[in-house]
């Protein structure tokens, strides 16, 4: 395939995804790119930009990791539901799955579930010629069925053990990077043999910014054919519940030895008013384009 | 000895694991969307020559491996150890003969080939990728098939088996590539 081709491939790509969000109503919107702060989320690292060094007006900005909180100011302020797609930056990514730019797809449904937003997902991914089988795994039932691990009630110890059995490190501060690691090496190969796969209701642990019912957090990841494509919540919705998985993350970050950003400066403003019930979800545009065909 | 953290690693990078050396051959990290990174390396194990998976949360720090290789000249072996020359220091080593399995076939005297040291120590050593040997028995030759459309097996000076074409007979030199153990044409 030539150049000029790929491009229209990929401009019509765009084109159904803005159609698919047009016919439901969905906005398509755009928020700033420089940050006053940097990301918390503790594996996540902002690029850090220092601006003005000519003129004597320096200043600190980041660029964005998401577009997440700053869409999350516009739904508490009645936009109502929204989408962006845009191009966000990450520092010390690696892999030769990830890069230190990307275009993300983030979208925001007003009083859905994560079931109805994951409903949502493959009716898009259908306009855009994935027809395959969906299939839908609780996190439990795809270590269940492919580790022969209880996940929600094995303890820390018992983790490390298991790891250690398979070759993995066990070098690890707290339960979740240790859960995360046994999904990434023992759960994630075997989703390569599906083509569609949808991983829902994480532990709580591992819940970030999704509301928590019992023993799960409500959230899902995206695979298709083993690669991972999108992360979805139920999203929390008070000011109080942000500041302490802020204050969470922030925390982890100390003692990782890595940046901490100053919690006053954008988090508190974007979490001020309350947010509608809804579920959003963030699809990495690359990875996805890649996957159709 | 140094110790490595998992963004130095790459391949040939020498590591000890479970007290044994071994070499990277293959990295491969994947960072989740919301996890830490992690390394999963194959390594083949210096003495026992098997592969085996290891995973490294990224940042994670491995004890490097002391692991040299160092062209030297294959001079003898005595039926028990096996000698080998550095042509720099004129300096010797020996190999214990059972250590020499994988390779004894490939080892014609004055060749240079390269030893692998560990803690200044000999653990292995990998024969040039071809080397000449003699056919010291082989069924007698097809007159005619000089194109070598059939193959038959060969036993070397050295004792290896090798299969070469009908039209080799007793007494002549043939080149053998030591990683396939294949025939690579007559010398």
């Amino acid at each position: 395939m030539n150049m000029q081709e790929d491009l229209k491939k990929y401009s019509n790509f765009l084109q159904k995804i803005r159609t698919f969000f047009n016919d439901k109503n969905v906005l398509e919107v755009q928020t700033p790119a420089l940050l006053n702060a940097p990301a918390t989320d503790v594996y996540i690292d902002s690029l850090r930009v220092d601006l003005n060094q000519e003129i004597d007006l320096e200043k600190t900005q980041y660029l964005h990791t998401s577009p997440e909180l700053e869409m999350k100011k516009l739904l508490a302020n009645g936009s109502g539901d929204i989408y962006q797609i845009c191009s966000v930056f990450r520092d010390n990514e690696q892999g030769s799955q990830n890069t230190n730019e990307f275009t993300m797809l983030e979208y925001y449904r007003l009083n859905f579930d994560i079931h109805q937003l994951m409903n949502d997902i493959a009716q898009l991914l259908k306009t855009l010629g994935v027809d395959s089988q969906v299939t839908k795994l609780s996190y439990a039932q795809a270590f269940f069925e492919y580790g022969d691990i209880d996940i929600l009630n094995t303890d820390f110890a018992t983790l490390k053990v298991i790891a250690k059995a398979h070759g993995l490190s066990t070098d690890f501060e707290w339960i979740e990077d240790l859960q995360i690691l046994l999904f990434t090496h023992l759960i994630e190969p075997k989703l390569q043999a599906l083509s569609l796969c949808f991983i829902y209701d994480y532990p709580v642990m591992q819940s970030a910014l999704a509301r928590v019912e019992g023993q799960v957090a409500h959230r899902f990841e995206l695979y298709m054919n083993g690669i991972e494509i999108a992360n979805g919540y139920d999203e929390l919705r008070h000011a109080d519940e942000y500041k302490a998985i802020f204050e969470q993350e922030t925390a982890k970050r100390t003692t990782l030895k890595k940046y901490t950003p100053d919690l006053n400066k954008d988090y508190l403003e974007a979490i001020q008013l309350s947010l509608p019930s809804c579920a959003g979800v963030a699809i990495g545009m690359g990875r996805l384009f890649s996957q159709i065909d | 000895m140094a110790n490595y953290s998992t963004s130095q690693f790459k391949n040939g990078l020498k590591l000890m694991l479970d007290g044994n050396p071994c070499s990277i051959i293959n990295n491969e990290i994947r960072k989740p969307g919301k996890g830490q990174a992690s390394n999963k390396v194959k390594l083949k194990d210096l003495i026992t020559g098997k592969t085996l998976e290891k995973t490294f949360k990224s940042g994670e720090s491995v004890e490097g491996a002391d692991v040299m290789e160092l062209d030297m000249q294959y001079l003898y072996n005595d039926g028990s150890e096996w000698s080998f020359m550095d042509p720099d220091t004129f300096e010797q080593y020996m190999i214990n003969d059972s250590s020499m399995d994988d390779v004894r076939g490939y080892l014609v005297e004055q060749d240079m080939c390269v030893v692998t040291l560990w803690n200044d120590n000999p653990i292995s050593v990998t024969p040039p990728n071809h080397v000449i040997l003699e056919v010291v028995d082989t069924d007698p030759g097809l007159k005619g098939d000089t194109a070598g459309t059939g193959g038959k097996p060969a036993t070397m000076n050295t004792g290896v088996v090798v299969q070469v074409p009908l039209f080799i007979s007793i007494g002549e030199k043939v080149k053998v590539d030591t990683r396939t153990n294949e025939y690579a044409g007559r010398s």
